[in-house]
Order: structure tokens, then C-alpha cells, then sequence
């Protein structure tokens, strides 16, 4: 008789913090429910509370994995986008979030793990770990990342320029990005402010790109960041026609 | 079992007066000790700090009542399920785990409530719960045939029922000893002779141990701790006595065998499916103790035995 094979879950010797602060993280039953019950209440508070509009929710690749890039002007953006996707893909959504800022205090950890679902992204040092982080996700059909490439919140409601990291995260990839734009966001909840307002905000997801075919480089980075940003910019205007 | 029948139970407040007395003392032995000892007592102190929080979440439930201290019970038996789940990559398999969480609820449940027909007299539904295994391996039987699976399902069943019976059931009759009269007697009686016996063997394993008990399960355990606890355990129900004031001396003498020999091996039981899976825990969650299962081991092994021995001599009224 051969013996059994146990496998273990991998953070056993980690308390429930560190549990959370890991990526990725084990999956946890207890977390999934917390999780499925934040998000159909989130979804309710977007729909009613700020009356969010969703335009081209078709263009999401319904198997693929794929990523979401997007203008950021307050922490409604990632609850926005979440709420866009279908529920059976809520625990496979992972925004990048800046691990100087989620994943230090501890009730920021639970938000961060437990109801968003965050990758931990450093944004200061270890940039490249973090995008490798990214690429793993990626490697796996049916996962959806979500970032912001401005790298922080929008003061003004004006769109930021992209950071080049995304130019390599993608560059060379055969993985769909598309662009996102969030409107009147900014105003819904400026940064500083510790509850939003009412405002209506409304999301624009564009048609799927993807740079498979590019080499990755410095310059491809940035052209690809460029080009990401403009579209966003047009969403922003097609968002403003509309 | 209410607070206003605690307050004015002595055995309930002779226990908090022996649980507060005893973390006072050894709150001071330690504060001298690493006043004047070189050695690192870090890891102790954070043992220490671990009781401060559990001994008064145990008797502020039983202070609570009968329904606290059955809900709290069952809470802890879902969650050592839950790191022997873990430990045992059973967690990746959620309609097994999601089963057994139903089984442990369910035997949560009918400790709570009385049989449904004729007063029996006990206040929890002792027929029910003691037949429930039969129910909840049908139960986890059917998962693999709802599911269409065969690959991998005897490892699945097989550690879905060791999980429900040994972890969730077993130690649900500590949760049972809620319903007789003598119910602070009985629980506090039994939780604190298990800690005692714990702290025994480990005592005197560090002052005479020398020839290895069960080397390959556990090699620190000697002879000289195993029974230097259960000499402790024999002597703890004379001492304490005013716990089961009806118990005759033979009660007693068996009480003493089934704390002093059942505590070992539970712990040594606990230690056999740690040493086979691999892990040195169960899991992090009480800081300096390990996991849950690391802590109630030896109560999964004593608790049905205790249960049984009260339900035969007195019955559980």
C-alpha cells in the first residue's frame, strides 16, 4: 500500500494577518463567503447610491484571462470595475493594490484581502517581483487583473500619465488588455475625504488590445503605457459625448 | 446555567477564584524569573498571554450560559476541524469540508435542543447525538455519488469522517456536559484537570525524564512525565471534589484514570497525524500554543470518555 499524499496548505504556520498579507493567498472558505456577501452588497450600494452605468461589459473575454487598466480617481474605481464583472469571476478579480498603503495596518489588510481581493503590489521597490507576481496571475486561464497605471489617485479628475510597468507587464504577452475609463468618480469621493458622496458615476470598457507581438523593451514599454493612456483619454471623451 | 445561577454557583465561583489565583502565580513566578534569569522567557510569556485570553473566553461562555457555552464549544470544534482540514489538504475539497462543517453544526444542534418526543428528562437530544455519526457519513457518502467522482474520493471520505467523528463529535460531548445539573462541576472540572495533566506531564518530564515513552511519535515525552501526570490526575478529583460532590470514591478513582491516561494519549494521537502529514502545528492561531487542535487534543480523547462514565453512574439529568 503506498502511503498517502497530504498537501498541506502552504501558510499552516501563519497566523490569520500574515495569511491575508501573503499572495497569493490559500483559498478559505470563511474568506470566499465574506467576500461573495461584501460583493453583491457593494454591487447594490454602486447601483443605488451612486447609480453606477456599465458600457461594453460584452468586449470582457468570458474564458481568458485578461487585464483592466484604468484611470484612478478614488477608491470607488476598484469597487467600480469588480462590480462590472460577473459574479462567478469575483474571486478570480485581482486589483493591484500599493502594498505601502493596503497591506500594512491591519484593518486595511482584511479590506484589501478579504473584500477586494488585492494583489499586494510594491510600488516603491521590488517593481519587477510585483510584475512577476502579474505574470504568474496571468499564466492561469480565467483570471482578471486590474490596474491602475498612474500609480495613485487623480486629485483633480484629470488622467495622469501612465507608468511605463504596464509597457512591460504586457509587451510580448498573449493576454488581452482593455482599457477602462471611470467618470465623475473624483467627485463621488475625493481623495481625503472619508465617506462619498452621491454622485452618479458611470464605467467605459473599451475594445481588447494585445501586444503579443511586440518585443519587450524599454521603448516598447513606454509606447505601450502611451498608448493606453490615449485610449483611455478617447473613452474619456466618448463617456463625455455620451 | 444562566448568570445570575453562576454568581451564585460556589463551584462556579471556586473555579474562577482557582483559574484566577493560578494565572496570578504564575504571572509572578515568571515576572521574577525573567528579572533574574538570563534565559530567553519570550516564547513562555506569549504562552502565558495566550491563557490570559482563553481562561476568561471559557468561563466568561459558561458564565454566559447554557446556550454561550454550547455555541462556543461548537464553534471550536468547526475550527480545529477546519486545521485539521488544512493540515490534511482535505480544505481543497469544499464539498467534504463543507459536509463536515454541516455534521459538527448539526451535533452543535442537537446538544442544544431536547428530544422532540416524550421528556426524557436531559436537556439536550442524546439519542440524536449520539447516533449522528451514522447520518453524517451517509451524508458524506453521497458527495462523491452527487458529484460523479471516484478519483481520489476513498483519501476524501476517509478523512471527512476521521475529521467529523474525531475532531467534530468527540469533542462535542465536551459541549453535552452542558446539560446535566452538575454541569459547572463536570465542565470546569474537565477542562481544568486536562490543562493541569497537560502541564503534569511536561512538569515532570523536565525533572525526571529520562527513559523515551513513545520515541517516535513524540520524543520528548518520557515515562517519568506520562506518569508523574497521572499520579496528579489521580490525586485532582479528591481535590477537587466539591466539583461532584455525588461521586463515590470509585467515580473519582475512574476520573482520575480517564484525565491521567486519556490526556496522554490524545495528545500522543493528535501527534501521530501531525508526524505523518509532516508539520510540527496544526496551524498559528493561538500564539505559543500552536493551533486549536494542538491545545484541545487531549479533551477530543477524555471528553466522550468522561461523558459516558457520568451517563452510566448518573445520568446526564
Amino acid at each position: 500500500m503506498t502511503p498517502w499524499k497530504y498537501e498541506s496548505a502552504e501558510d499552516l504556520d501563519q497566523a490569520m494577518v500574515e495569511r491575508l498579507r501573503r499572495f497569493p493567498r490559500e483559498p478559505d472558505m470563511l474568506v470566499y463567503g465574506l467576500r461573495s456577501l461584501a460583493a453583491l452588497t457593494m454591487r447594490g450600494w454602486l447601483r443605488l447610491y451612486h447609480r453606477l452605468e456599465v458600457h461594453g461589459r460584452e468586449l470582457l473575454p468570458p474564458e481568458r484571462s485578461c487585464v483592466l487598466v484604468a484611470n484612478h480617481g478614488s477608491h470607488l474605481d476598484t469597487l467600480c470595475l469588480l462590480a462590472a464583472l460577473p459574479m462567478s469571476r469575483r474571486h478570480r478579480a485581482f486589483p493591484a493594490a500599493a502594498a505601502d498603503y493596503f497591506f500594512q495596518s491591519v484593518p486595511r489588510i482584511w479590506i484589501a484581502a478579504v473584500v477586494v481581493n488585492a494583489l499586494p503590489f510594491s510600488r516603491q521597490v521590488h517593481v519587477r517581483q510585483s510584475l512577476n507576481l502579474c505574470q504568474r496571475l496571468l499564466a492561469n486561464p480565467g483570471n482578471v487583473l486590474i490596474i491602475f497605471p498612474e500609480g495613485t489617485r487623480s486629485t483633480t479628475g484629470e488622467i495622469g500619465r501612465f507608468k511605463p510597468g504596464i509597457g512591460a507587464l504586457l509587451a510580448g504577452e498573449d493576454i488581452p488588455v482593455l482599457p477602462c475609463h471611470l467618470a465623475g468618480v473624483t467627485r463621488a469621493w475625493p481623495k481625503g475625504k472619508l465617506l462619498p458622496r452621491p454622485a452618479k458615476v458611470s464605467l467605459r470598457i473599451g475594445p481588447p488590445k494585445n501586444y503579443s507581438t511586440l518585443t519587450p523593451g524599454r521603448d516598447t514599454a513606454g509606447m505601450i503605457a502611451a498608448e493606453l493612456e490615449q485610449a483611455v483619454r478617447d473613452l474619456a471623451i466618448q463617456q463625455g459625448a455620451a | 446555567m444562566n448568570p445570575k445561577e453562576a454568581l451564585q454557583s460556589p463551584v462556579f465561583l471556586t473555579y474562577v477564584w482557582i483559574i484566577l489565583g493560578l494565572l496570578a502565580g504564575a504571572g509572578s513566578v515568571l515576572g521574577i524569573m525573567s528579572r533574574f534569569s538570563k534565559k530567553d522567557l519570550h516564547s513562555v510569556w506569549m504562552t502565558y498571554r495566550s491563557w490570559l485570553v482563553m481562561a476568561p473566553l471559557l468561563l466568561g461562555s459558561i458564565f454566559l450560559g447554557r446556550i454561550v457555552t454550547i455555541a462556543a464549544l461548537t464553534l471550536i470544534g468547526l475550527l480545529g476541524f477546519k486545521e485539521f482540514a488544512r493540515a490534511t489538504g482535505l480544505y481543497r475539497d469544499w464539498w467534504m469540508t463543507g459536509g463536515v462543517y454541516a455534521g459538527i453544526l448539526a451535533a452543535g444542534v442537537t446538544t442544544m435542543v431536547p428530544h422532540p418526543g416524550p421528556a426524557t428528562g436531559v436537556s439536550g437530544w442524546y439519542g440524536l447525538f449520539m447516533a449522528l455519526p451514522v447520518y453524517v457519513i451517509a451524508l458524506i457518502l453521497l458527495i462523491p455519488i452527487v458529484r460523479n467522482r471516484t478519483e481520489g474520493q476513498l483519501q476524501a471520505i476517509s478523512l471527512a469522517i476521521v475529521g467529523f467523528i474525531y475532531i467534530g463529535w468527540m469533542f462535542g460531548h465536551l459541549a453535552f456536559l452542558a446539560n446535566p445539573t452538575h454541569h459547572y462541576g463536570y465542565l470546569l472540572f474537565l477542562v481544568f484537570a486536562v490543562e493541569v495533566n497537560d502541564v503534569a506531564a511536561f512538569t515532570f518530564g523536565r525533572l525526571f525524564g529520562k527513559h523515551p515513552f513513545r520515541s517516535r511519535i513524540s520524543p520528548k515525552k518520557t515515562w517519568e512525565g506520562a506518569l508523574g501526570a497521572l499520579g496528579v490526575s489521580l490525586l485532582l478529583p479528591w481535590v477537587l471534589r466539591f466539583s461532584f460532590p455525588h461521586f463515590a470514591p470509585r467515580e473519582l478513582v475512574l476520573t482520575g484514570l480517564i484525565v491521567g491516561i486519556g490526556g496522554q494519549l490524545g495528545d500522543l494521537s493528535i501527534s501521530i497525524i501531525k508526524r505523518d502529514i509532516g508539520i510540527k502545528d496544526m496551524g498559528a492561531t493561538i500564539p505559543g500554543h500552536g493551533g486549536i487542535l494542538d491545545r484541545i487534543d487531549s479533551l477530543i480523547y477524555t471528553a466522550p470518555l468522561f461523558m459516558h462514565m457520568v451517563d452510566y453512574y448518573h445520568g446526564l439529568n
